[in-house]
């Protein structure tokens, strides 16, 4: 055998082998694709990877059954509101702590940092007093202002500190010696240099807020206002079992954008998980 | 153009002084060095001129103006950091015109003065580069250039060129120099290099541990050192130093002044010769052959030993007993306290 063909015989092994583990992480979501056609009566019969009857009409009656479109637009929105404010309070906040000498700054770091030990479970019935009384029940208010201000937003801002502590010091004095104010070192120097660091904040709070479930739940009640992790959980007959087809097919269609996001920044997508140090 | 004038400059970093009290002058359009060894303040000094850094207590004048309070961008001066500290993030243009348009000069004012700048470096071929696409020489090049454009009064080195390989160091400092011909304009420069210290300055500043030792010209400190450390610390290889009854024997005419305690003599100044009773007798411990010249080591009958540079091809070999003189001109003597006597 030849060089070449000792080649081509190793990478079919390594794809063949890569292909027999990727199975068991591909088949759910192929089957969740494929049941979103199906009927409920074929969803429960013999199984069969793709329907024997593709009902279109499924991806309508999700639309028809409750207010689809608005709850995905809620998502929508409120992802990318979280988002931005958390590009903007992360990143100044982070450049404070890495940058500026203030008294109590090691403090409340410390502070901050002990904030990401507490589970969500447990200040979520204080959040709910809290927000019950300045009267922003089943308003999207919650879940823009905790996501950001609350333990994400924390983690972010310690990312972004993290990496500006590692931004050279020089360059900085350089602005100075430019002329740049504090502020316009962060904006115009700062900033610019971390757009690895913000990508990575901007990818995970995107999918934190998009993924969010148990604020939604407690905050709110009218199904206009509902997010898509609520709407999806919500696709039920009369007795209060799931409607399994609509449900899955309004769920291919809630990874959609988490889908598309992906294969364009594929690679910016790992490298800002292996940046966070966090699960997807 | 402008002086500068250091008056009993300090700085503390909490409870440590750092600069200890600093009295400097550099006048309009000097070239001056700070040199010492590292940590001894060099740095800090210079960011203090430059307004990077506040000074503790004393007073600082650049062109007759008061700068303690003034701020970094405000002073006149353009800074060239060792790092070269460009912005990743922009091209070469955008690097020099930066300031400029910080400080919203017109745009085509802006663009004419970066153009002058990279004509004058030579950089004009690289105005659409980034940073990282630069070799270090040019990204040097461009470092001075973002600061030539602001047309300061000052300019501040610091340690420039320590990031660069042997050989271009050497061609960065003739462009230095030549650079400070044509502009005149005051440059003051931070190195621990004694040679790049001793080519550029029109004066040395030679500190240690945040105080002065001594300024003057290059010749000054090579020829007349006030002390042993700014003796030891210009000239290389460093001036050997011996219990000063040597003295007698390297250069018997010369009269021993009454507290001279030890004699110090560069290696360039002494003279192999035939071992005589009024010559230094030493033996050969060590050739190292570097081709313009050879430093040999030697081990005197004390056990000290001591270097001799000479440009001659032949030295004697290893083991030999030689004798050694020099010059009394270039023998150098120190009290007690390492202060220079005559
Ligand atoms: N921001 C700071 N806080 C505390 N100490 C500092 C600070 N900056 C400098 N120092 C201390 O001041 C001393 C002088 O530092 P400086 O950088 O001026 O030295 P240098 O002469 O430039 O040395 P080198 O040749 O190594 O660059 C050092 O001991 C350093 O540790
Ligand atoms: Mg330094």
């Amino acid at each position: 055998m030849t060089r070449r063909q000792i080649d081509i015989i190793y990478r079919t092994c390594w794809t063949l082998a890569l292909l027999i583990v990727a199975i068991p992480f591909v088949f759910p979501f192929l089957w969740m694709v494929s049941a979103g056609f199906k009927s409920t009566t074929e969803i429960f019969g013999t199984p069969s990877l793709l329907p024997r009857v593709w009902r279109y009409e499924n991806f309508i009656e999700v639309f028809t059954y409750q207010p689809f479109a608005r709850q995905y637009f809620n998502s929508l929105y409120i992802a990318i509101a979280v988002t931005v404010l958390t590009l903007i309070i992360s990143s100044l906040a982070g450049y404070a702590l890495a940058r500026m000498r203030f008294a109590g700054a090691g403090l409340l770091m410390l502070f901050l940092v002990s904030a990401l030990m507490v589970p969500e479970e447990v200040t979520i019935i204080p959040n709910f007093f809290l927000i019950r009384s300045l009267g922003l029940i089943d308003t999207h208010w919650p879940l823009i202002l905790l996501p950001t201000f609350g333990p994400h937003g924390v983690m972010a801002t310690f990312l972004m500190r993290q990496y500006f502590l590692a931004l050279p010091r020089e360059l900085e004095d350089a602005g100075r010696m430019d002329g740049l104010s504090r502020i316009g070192i962060w904006w115009r120097i700062a900033l610019p240099m971390s757009r690895p660091a913000l990508a990575a904040v901007a990818i995970i709070t995107f999918l934190f807020s998009w993924n969010l479930f148990l604020e939604p739940l407690i905050f709110l009640s009218s199904l206009e206002m509902f997010t898509l992790p609520l709407a999806l959980s919500n696709f039920n007959d009369s007795y209060g079992l799931p409607l399994w087809n609509l449900q899955l097919a309004a769920t291919t269609l809630a990874v959609l954008p988490i889908l598309i996001v992906y294969l364009i920044a594929q690679r910016q997508i790992t490298e800002s998980f292996a940046l966070s140090g966090v699960k997807g | 153009m402008a002086d500068v004038v250091l008056k009993d400059i300090r700085k503390q970093f909490g409870a440590t002084e750092i600069i200890r009290g600093v009295d400097l002058t550099v006048d309009e359009g000097e070239f001056a060095v700070f040199v010492g060894p590292s940590g001894c303040g060099k740095s800090t000094l210079l960011r203090m001129i430059s307004g990077l850094e506040d000074v503790s207590s004393g007073e600082l004048h650049i062109g007759g103006r008061r700068m303690n309070d003034v701020q970094a961008a405000k002073r006149g001066v353009g800074m060239v950091f060792q790092s070269y500290a460009l912005y990743p993030h922009l091209n070469v243009r955008d690097n020099m015109g930066f300031g400029l348009k910080v400080r919203k000069v017109p745009v085509d004012e802006r663009d004419r003065r970066v153009r002058e700048a990279a004509a004058t470096l030579k950089l004009d071929a690289l105005l659409d580069r980034y940073p990282r696409q630069l070799s270090g020489g040019q990204r040097q090049r461009v470092a001075i250039g973002r600061a030539i454009v602001g047309s300061p009064d000052v300019f501040l080195f610091d340690e420039p060129l320590s990031n660069l390989d042997a050989e271009l160091r050497v061609h960065m400092r003739s462009e230095i120099a030549a650079l400070h011909n044509r502009l005149k304009t005051t440059m003051i420069y931070v190195t621990h290099d004694q040679i790049e210290a001793m080519t550029l300055a029109d004066k040395i500043v030679v500190l240690r541990d945040g105080l002065v030792e001594q300024i003057g010209s290059p010749r000054d400190l090579y020829e007349k050192p006030n002390n042993v450390f700014v003796a030891q610390f210009i000239g290389s290889p460093r001036m050997n130093l011996l219990p000063a009854a040597e003295a007698k024997l390297i250069s018997p005419t010369h009269a021993l002044p009454a507290s001279a305690v030890s004699v110090g003599v560069r290696p360039e100044h002494l003279r192999v010769v035939e071992p005589t009773t009024d010559s230094l007798s030493a033996t050969v411990t060590l050739n190292e052959y570097t081709g313009a010249v050879t430093l040999m080591h030697v081990e005197l009958p004390g056990g000290q030993t001591c270097l001799v540079v000479d440009d001659k091809r032949d030295m004697p070999p290893i083991g030999t007993r030689i004798g050694l003189t020099a010059d009394k001109d270039n023998l150098h003597f120190f009290d007690a306290d390492g202060r220079a006597v005559s």
